[in-house]
């Protein structure tokens, strides 16, 4: 397979601050890449420098192959949505378009009809004569997703182009962008601090925090093995339960300190007596009839979604709980709770590394 | 009763308050000397007549005397040469440095603040400064010139009727190209970045991003100091008085200054008036345009 971006090596630094640690990244053609991780991770100037808008301090960076350490934005051949969409106020939809294209010299028929192309197929075919200002949020992403399809470029680059758009838009665009991307075979990479739009979009996740990508996968991968607390953390919604635990003398079970201390069983083998942190999805934690369940927790806030209810408990180390069924659960009602083995998650307690 | 007060206290009452004051200022102090001014272009006004209000009214008189009179003509030709230097120069030159500072190196916003000092210049002490550097005998200016070879003899910028217009127009356009800069400054830092970020992937290179970005972007705010400039220059009177007092023989004579010579120098104020109705049309023009195009730009 050939690699359509490949950075290794990767670091920037903005003075003394390190934004980018040691980026390793290398990403197949036709793949759509989701960045993810909190503000201020990196993920956003980790976009701008494949676009070429920061440069990179060591490492190289390469796309489709050619170094592109040193080469300026407008001959990478990269095309960038923006969040604020940076479309032209000055210009019309249409003008919009062509813009790349008149810049390049190609001649107004040929560049008008491209336009008329591209629009037919992202529904702007009846806006192509208005300006910016004129066009609800929605559409003014469209009009900056054409842009940047009608250039045909080597990658496409995302930043957080759905953070303005409302709940339900956002649901919608999200499918749009990535049938967009499959009918284009583009390659493409996309920030977001929304780990359900990375999930939901990408084939391939990066998390990333400080600067250091954190791990990087399949969706599921991450979900079902995360390297460590903080992807832990990050990938799921509502997010994992962590609680301190303690490896029980048989090396096979968990003393789980919530509430009463409680025993779970493991299916892998560890060192006994060692501390731990217990990782436990909310959508794993199930109920069960009085006396059969591996905890027993008092019930703290109780949410009903319709779908689905979530229960947080009034221990000390808060456990949240998802449950579909709909079972009539109180504040101040004790429930019993089982987890399957090959559902705990296990954490050490210093680096936070899985184990 | 109850109720005027109330409205005036919180109310449509206060609004009109509000506007109803400055309004009347403005109405007292310029529409009325504005309207008088107008009234006496279609007086006969001498000596005698000067302290009564309803004078002999003779029509367009004054207007056909003053474009009968030799020296009108040159002197409207003067004032478009005046306007259209100095606007074209303070423009250039004020764009110029905008963008030089918008670069914005270490000290950038610093140099720029200084600039304005000559902004805050008085015309008159302006004036003088360039009177000496135009001089004609020990003048820098022919210093530079005559060292860097530009001239073999001394030009004497003041009194020699081919360059004293060209006198006041630099010194003019030292004066306004500070304010020029100031504006466009404000013009430029107000077009978004990625804009340019954007242009850049589409592959726009400087020259490029220039012509289809920032022009266009800059419209309204060249709009509106253009028509500004259109202003500031037809009122341009200290320059006059302090280099060149329109001499020598009116080669350097402008409207404003002519105005306010036939009025208050040769007492004739029915033709310092008829001069300044001229004026008042194209400074209305000029105001036209500055309100469209700042209307323009609160619209975005």
């Amino acid at each position: 397979m050939t690699k359509q971006i490949e950075l290794s090596g990767v670091n920037k630094y903005y003075g003394a601050f390190h934004a980018l640690k040691n980026i390793e990244l290398s990403i197949a053609k036709g793949t759509f890449v989701a960045l993810v991780g909190p503000s201020g991770c990196g993920k956003s100037t980790l976009l701008r420098s494949l676009a070429g808008l920061e440069s990179i301090s060591t490492g190289d960076m390469r796309i489709a192959g050619e170094l592109m350490n040193n080469v300026p934005p407008r001959k990478r051949d990269i095309a960038m949505v923006f969040q604020s969409y940076a479309l032209y106020p000055h210009m019309t939809v249409e003008q919009n378009l062509t813009y790349s294209l008149r810049i390049r010299g190609i001649g107004k028929a040929e560049a008008r009809k491209a336009a008329q192309e591209v629009a037919a197929t992202t529904g702007l075919s009846q806006l192509l004569g208005r300006y910016p200002r004129e066009l609800s949020g929605g559409q003014r992403q469209r009009v900056a997703m054409s842009r940047a399809i009608i250039r045909h470029p080597k990658a496409f680059l995302f930043d957080e182009p759905l953070s303005n758009l409302d709940a339900a838009l956002r649901v919608h665009m999200r499918k749009e962008i990535r049938t967009l991307h499959d009918r284009l075979g583009a390659t493409s990479v996309y920030v977001t601090h929304d780990q359900i739009e990375a999930m939901t979009m990408a084939d391939h996740v990066v998390v990333m925090k400080d600067g250091v990508i954190e791990q990087q996968g399949a969706p599921l991968e991450l979900y079902d093995r995360p390297a460590n607390k903080f992807v832990a953390g990050f990938i799921g919604s509502p997010a994992m339960n962590f609680v301190p635990a303690t490896v029980g003398e048989d090396g096979r079970s968990l003393a789980v300190d919530v509430g009463e201390k409680q025993t779970i069983v493991l299916d892998r083998q560890l060192q006994p007596g060692r501390k731990v942190t217990a990782g436990l999805r909310p959508e794993h934690l199930h109920f069960v009839e009085p006396g059969q369940g591996v905890f027993r927790l008092p019930v703290g806030i109780v949410e009903t979604t319709g779908s689905a209810t979530y229960i947080t408990t009034s221990t000390e180390a808060e456990v949240t709980i998802v449950e579909t069924s709909r079972r009539a659960v109180k504040t101040g009602d004790v429930i019993d709770i089982s987890v399957l083995p090959a559902d705990v998650h296990v954490f050490d307690d210093k680096t936070g590394l899985r184990i | 009763m109850k109720r005027l007060l109330s409205s005036v206290r919180d109310g449509r009452g206060f609004d009109i308050v509000l506007v109803a004051f400055p309004l009347g200022f403005l109405f007292l102090m310029a529409g009325l000397p504005l309207l008088y001014n107008i009234l006496m272009s279609f007086q006969e006004v001498d000596m005698f007549s000067l302290g009564t209000f309803l004078r002999p009214f003779v029509g367009f008189k004054n207007y056909s005397d003053l474009f009968a009179q030799p020296e009108t003509w040159p002197i409207l030709g003067n004032t478009a040469i005046f306007v259209i230097g100095s606007i074209a120069g303070q423009f250039l030159i004020g764009f110029g440095l905008a963008l030089f500072f918008w670069v914005n190196f270490p000290g950038a916003s610093w140099l720029r603040g200084l600039f304005l000092v000559s902004w805050v210049m008085p015309g008159l002490v302006v004036g003088a400064i360039w009177n000496w550097i135009l001089s004609g005998d020990f003048g820098v200016l022919n210093f530079m010139l005559r060292e860097t070879g530009i001239i073999s003899g001394n030009i004497f910028w003041r009194s020699d009727p081919n360059y004293s217009l060209y006198a006041v127009i630099m010194a003019n356009i030292w004066l306004g190209t500070a304010f020029n800069m100031i504006l466009l400054s404000v013009g430029l830092a107000s077009i978004p970045g990625d804009l340019y970020e954007a242009a850049e992937l589409d592959g726009a290179n400087a020259w490029q991003r220039f012509w289809t970005i920032t022009l266009p972007m800059m419209r309204s705010t060249i709009g509106a100091i253009i028509s500004l400039g259109l202003i500031f220059t037809l009122q341009q009177f200290d320059l006059f008085a302090a280099i060149t007092s329109g001499g020598p023989n009116n080669s350097s004579n402008v409207t404003q200054y002519w105005a306010w010579d036939l009025s208050f120098r040769q007492y004739d104020f029915a033709k310092g008036a008829t001069i300044s109705v001229i004026m008042i049309v194209f400074v209305m023009f000029a105001s036209v345009v500055y309100v469209r195009s700042t209307r323009h730009e609160v619209r975005g």
